[in-house]
């Protein structure tokens, strides 16, 4: 089935947090602390997206979950990259170089367009 | 989701699985604020207003956790659901706003869609009440009530063959026989007469029914050595008792015998049907337990779980040929046992004739519909550009049939809700006008299960008018929009409408050939002569209690003097006293053998005995053919007598004179059984106004045959003609109260009996009727709508065509011409529809067939002659047309 324009997003959303896990176990909180630095603090993924994206990461078994001891001294979910997380982040960047590819050249004139205008 | 059902899920999730989730997500959410908290402590905010700031930014924490629990559990179901239910609720409020918009058609639509639904959901009501609603017995299923089979009648057990056959048998958890009996009950201050059942066995356990108060007897209070005792109804406690719950325990008099009441059953409690107002035991004495003649026992019965109704008949059918055998002259001519469940002895036919209506509410159901799918299709035309616009702007097709079946299901459940109110009237009205003697009517109502069924057959409708129209803009695309102007009007339009034409007409044409059946039947019963002459008599049955006329010669006596006293009563003109006066109850038949012939089952003539006063039939007008009829001089003791019907006489001696022939009959001794035939009367119709004449004998009242007291329970019915109705009433109590003040009166209208037999079949032919006339409109109205819509439409095609000089006569011509095809074809295919479906009718058809040529011609002309008016008014409208403007219009 071709990919409509809401499973792209999601399918970039995974792939930042698939990313992000590709170094070791982080818990939510170092995801978003994680895209936020990688991206100079342009990227803020919220809270009310990151939380589901994780649960449903887990649920279809890209990322594995367990309890381990944050820099707070409490306990906090650790989320740690599966095997077929690993497949899955390959494939959602190589969709994601031929979504660029496709689009690229319609839209990047527009952007030197707009600046000339 | 909704917030219930999320902690519903929560619950079960935090039962089921262990740690809830919800802990964890809120610990984890706990851990996030903290660690944001010291971010944003560490930029340099103070504490309080970084942590106002991280709320803030963690936004809905509910929802937050909520989105977490929907994708550990599967998001995508929930979110198709979610746009599905989306749409719908967008369909829902466009097919409103697109409803409320066309207001003239919606009303339309929804009224004819309504009368339509309420007809069927009245009548359905009405089956459901009587028919399909169980019986309130312990296990109806089970309930089961014996007659022996007479030839091709069941006829009632005798006491020796229920004693000998029914009691002894195995399959059967208990059994009872039962007869009723009219009591005067002496209790206030005017002795009243009350229907009885007297009852032998286990009755109550028979049904089931535990009592309202005190107790009910058992099969031991059926023997003999025990105290009378008294059930008594719930209508009768209410009525002569005031409800009294002291009531239990005392005793009360009735026919003079005392009887304690020991209990009061439910309102409900009426078994059979009969409305009996008390229950007593029916204790057999020795003689009786020995007679196997003389059957007037009803048998109820309950089935044991594992024993079949057809297996119990074919044993007991081998026990009944077994005491034919032993009782050859008690058991002339029964062969086996009939057994059926009582809820179908007591419904009878009433089922099938319940069904047959709602049918034909089925087929004017069928009809609205088949108008609304045509308005439907109209509107769909004009709505063309409306769906064009729509596809053309990304609505898919099955989007677009999917919001106009929801249109539809809109418009079918606003006319069902509105037709559930019509029911409601119409099921009033029904309950008002319907003969009282159907069983179970007072019980009829709009019920849970009649909702639900106006609820099914609104949305079944809703697709069957809306499906095609919808089916059809569905195959539109976006083109049409585009092709618009001329032809907009594709053939399949006219195809479908004239389908519809044609099945509308032949919807109606069924129908109307059922009530014209059903009126010439009507029609033929009250044309029938009776034999007798109801109007203007009055009528009064009393019964003489056994404790206080035990001999025959004192009821003979009493009789006499009560008749003789009425006939010195002021305005009174002819009075008599008979047994098995028509429409009444009480008669009994005797088998009579002509003199000369061999004593055997096949020459024995069963008759209907009447036991009369000389002046009975000049007071009930039953013409003399031949002979004599009785007088003052044939007495007991003398020359034993009997005048015969005309069907008894021919039966028994063909073409030859019966005066002075002789017939044996009623008697044990040999004796006294030859009677000698001294005249010969007129038919009468006795068993009601559609019966066939049967034989009847008619005996002096003084010559009653030994046991006939015991076979009327000495009862006979006072027929008095007078000036008027006030004083008959008066003459009858007076005369009977000079003789007995103890016996209680009640006087009716002979005439109005008669009234009664005939109105059950008067209303259901009514119905008939009523419904015929409601689809026949509804189908006229359905032509005229297609046709003049067709003619509107083709404005401008008949311009043209009249410009370019076609004759004015010849468009009116081509047009009624189009709009005869589908009118001739719905007549022939109706007419087939009829013929086959009218013999259903059979049973309830008098005096005509099922498929009676004058009802065929007269409806297929009126439908015909209706509907061609329908075609030609709108296509001569098409005539007046005028073509300049008609032209512009493009």
């Amino acid at each position: 089935m071709q990919k409509t324009t809401s499973d792209r997003l999601r399918g970039t959303l995974d792939a930042l947090v698939l990313t992000a896990l590709s170094n070791g176990p982080l818990h939510g909180y170092g995801i978003s602390r994680w895209l936020a630095n990688r991206s100079s603090k342009a990227l803020r993924v919220e809270e009310g997206t990151l939380y589901p994206a994780l649960y449903r990461l887990e649920r279809v078994g890209s990322i594995d979950a367990e309890w381990g001891m944050s820099e707070l001294g409490r306990r906090a979910r650790f989320y740690r990259l599966s095997p077929a997380g690993e497949q899955q982040l390959a494939v959602e960047v190589r969709t994601f170089a031929e979504f660029i590819a496709a689009v690229s050249p319609i839209l990047l004139p527009q952007l030197s367009r707009g600046e000339t205008a | 989701m909704t917030s219930s059902e999320g902690r519903l899920r929560r619950l079960l999730r935090s039962r089921i699985l262990g740690p809830s989730i919800d802990g964890q997500i809120d610990e984890e959410l706990d851990v996030h604020t903290e660690l944001v908290v010291r971010e944003l402590m560490a930029e340099g905010f103070d504490e309080p207003a970084a942590r106002r700031e991280a709320l803030l930014r963690l936004g809905d924490r509910r929802q937050v956790a909520e989105a977490c629990h929907r994708q550990a559990r599967g998001y995508e179901r929930t979110l198709r659901r979610g746009v599905l239910w989306d749409e719908l609720r967008q369909d829902l409020v466009y097919a409103v706003r697109q409803l409320r918009r066309a207001r003239s058609f919606t009303l339309l639509a929804m009224l004819t869609l309504a009368v339509g639904l309420g007809a069927t959901t009245a009548l359905f009501s009405v089956v459901h009440g009587i028919v399909l609603r169980s019986f309130p017995f312990a296990h109806p299923e089970r309930t089961v009530l014996l007659l022996e089979q007479f030839r091709d009648e069941g006829s009632e057990f005798s006491v020796g063959n229920y004693v000998d056959l029914c009691a002894r048998d195995r399959n059967f958890e208990a059994i009872a026989a039962m007869n009723f009996l009219a009591l005067n009950l002496a209790e206030g201050t005017e002795p009243e007469r009350v229907v009885a059942a007297t009852v032998n066995g286990d009755f109550f356990k028979v049904f089931g029914i535990s009592p309202q108060l005190g107790r009910t007897f058992d099969g031991s209070e059926t023997e003999p050595g025990h105290e009378a005792v008294a059930v008594l109804s719930y209508a009768l406690w209410r009525s002569q008792f005031g409800g009294d719950r002291a009531v239990i325990g005392r005793v009360v008099h009735l026919s003079s015998q005392g009887y304690r009441i020991i209990g009061v059953m439910p309102p409900s409690f009426d078994p059979t049907g009969s409305h009996e107002k008390l229950w007593v035991p029916f204790v057999f004495t020795p003689a009786q337990r020995a007679q196997h003649d003389e059957h007037y026992l009803d048998v109820v019965g309950l089935l044991k779980k594992d024993s079949s109704l057809e297996a119990t008949k074919a044993e007991m059918g081998v026990g009944m040929r077994e005491l034919t055998r032993r009782f050859p002259n008690a058991n002339t001519g029964r062969s086996a046992v009939r057994l059926q469940t009582i809820s179908a002895w007591v419904l009878g036919d009433l089922p099938h004739r319940l069904y047959i209506l709602l049918g034909a509410v089925g087929l004017v159901l069928l009809i609205a519909c088949a108008n609304v799918a045509s308005l439907l299709l109209a509107r769909g035309t004009t709505r063309q550009s409306e769906f064009a616009l729509r596809a053309a702007i990304g609505a898919g097709s099955r989007r677009l049939v999917r919001q106009l079946l929801t249109e539809s299901a809109v418009l079918g459940l606003a006319a069902g809700a509105l037709g559930a109110l019509i029911a409601e009237a119409l099921l009033k009205i029904f309950v008002r006008l319907a003969p009282p003697d159907i069983p179970r009517l007072d019980e009829v109502g709009v019920d849970g299960a009649v909702l639900g069924f106006a609820l099914v057959i609104s949305l079944g409708a809703s697709v069957l008018f809306g499906l095609v129209p919808a089916l059809r803009s569905g195959r539109q695309g976006p083109h049409s929009l585009l092709r618009g102007g001329m032809s907009s009007v594709g053939r399949h339009y006219d195809l479908l409408r004239s389908g519809l034409v044609a099945c509308e007409v032949a919807l109606a044409l069924t129908l109307l050939v059922g009530a014209g059946l059903l009126i010439r039947s009507s029609i033929h019963l009250q044309n029938l002569p009776l034999g007798f002459d109801a109007a203007g008599a009055e009528v009064s049955r009393i019964g003489l209690p056994e404790s206080a006329y035990p001999q025959p010669r004192a009821v003979v006596a009493a009789f006499e003097q009560i008749v003789a006293g009425l006939q010195q009563q002021p305005g009174v003109r002819f009075a008599a006293a008979g047994s098995g006066t028509p429409l009444g109850r009480g008669a009994t038949n005797n088998g009579l053998l002509p003199e000369g012939l061999p004593f055997a089952p096949e020459n024995l003539i069963d008759s209907m005995l009447h036991v009369v006063t000389p002046s009975y039939f000049q007071t009930l007008r039953i013409p003399l053919v031949a002979g004599r009829t009785f007088t003052t001089a044939d007495r007991s003791g003398g020359e034993r007598v009997m005048v015969v019907s005309r069907t008894l006489a021919r039966r028994a001696f063909g073409d030859r004179n019966p005066i002075g022939k002789r017939l044996a009959c009623c008697e044990e001794d040999p004796a006294a059984r030859m009677h000698t035939v001294i005249g010969v009367v007129g038919d009468v119709r006795t068993r009601g106004p559609a019966a066939e004449f049967a034989p009847e004998f008619y005996v002096p009242i003084t010559q009653t045959p030994a046991e006939g007291w015991t076979w009327l329970q000495r009862t006979l019915t006072l027929v008095v003609r007078s000036d008027s109705r006030a004083m008959a009433t008066a003459a009858l109590r007076k005369a009977v109260h000079d003789v007995d003040p103890t016996l209680p009166v009640a006087v009716t209208s002979f005439g109005e009996g008669l009234d009664a037999r005939l109105a059950e079949q008067r209303f259901h032919t009514a119905l008939l009727l009523g419904l015929g006339v409601l689809g026949f409109l509804l189908a006229t109205v359905g032509i005229y709508t297609v046709v003049a819509y067709f003619v509107h439409q083709r404005t401008r095609e008949i311009g043209i065509r009249l410009t370019l000089g076609a004759s004015r006569m010849r468009i009116v011509q081509h047009l009624t011409t189009q709009g005869a095809v589908p009118l001739i074809g719905g007549l022939l295919i109706g007419a087939a529809a009829a013929l086959g479906t009218s013999h259903w009718l059979e049973g309830q058809l008098y005096g005509v067939t099922a498929k009676d040529p004058l009802t065929f011609v007269a409806v297929i002309a009126v439908l015909g002659l209706t509907g061609w008016l329908a075609i030609l008014v709108p296509a001569l409208r098409a005539m007046r047309i005028d073509p300049r403007r008609a032209i512009a219009d493009i």
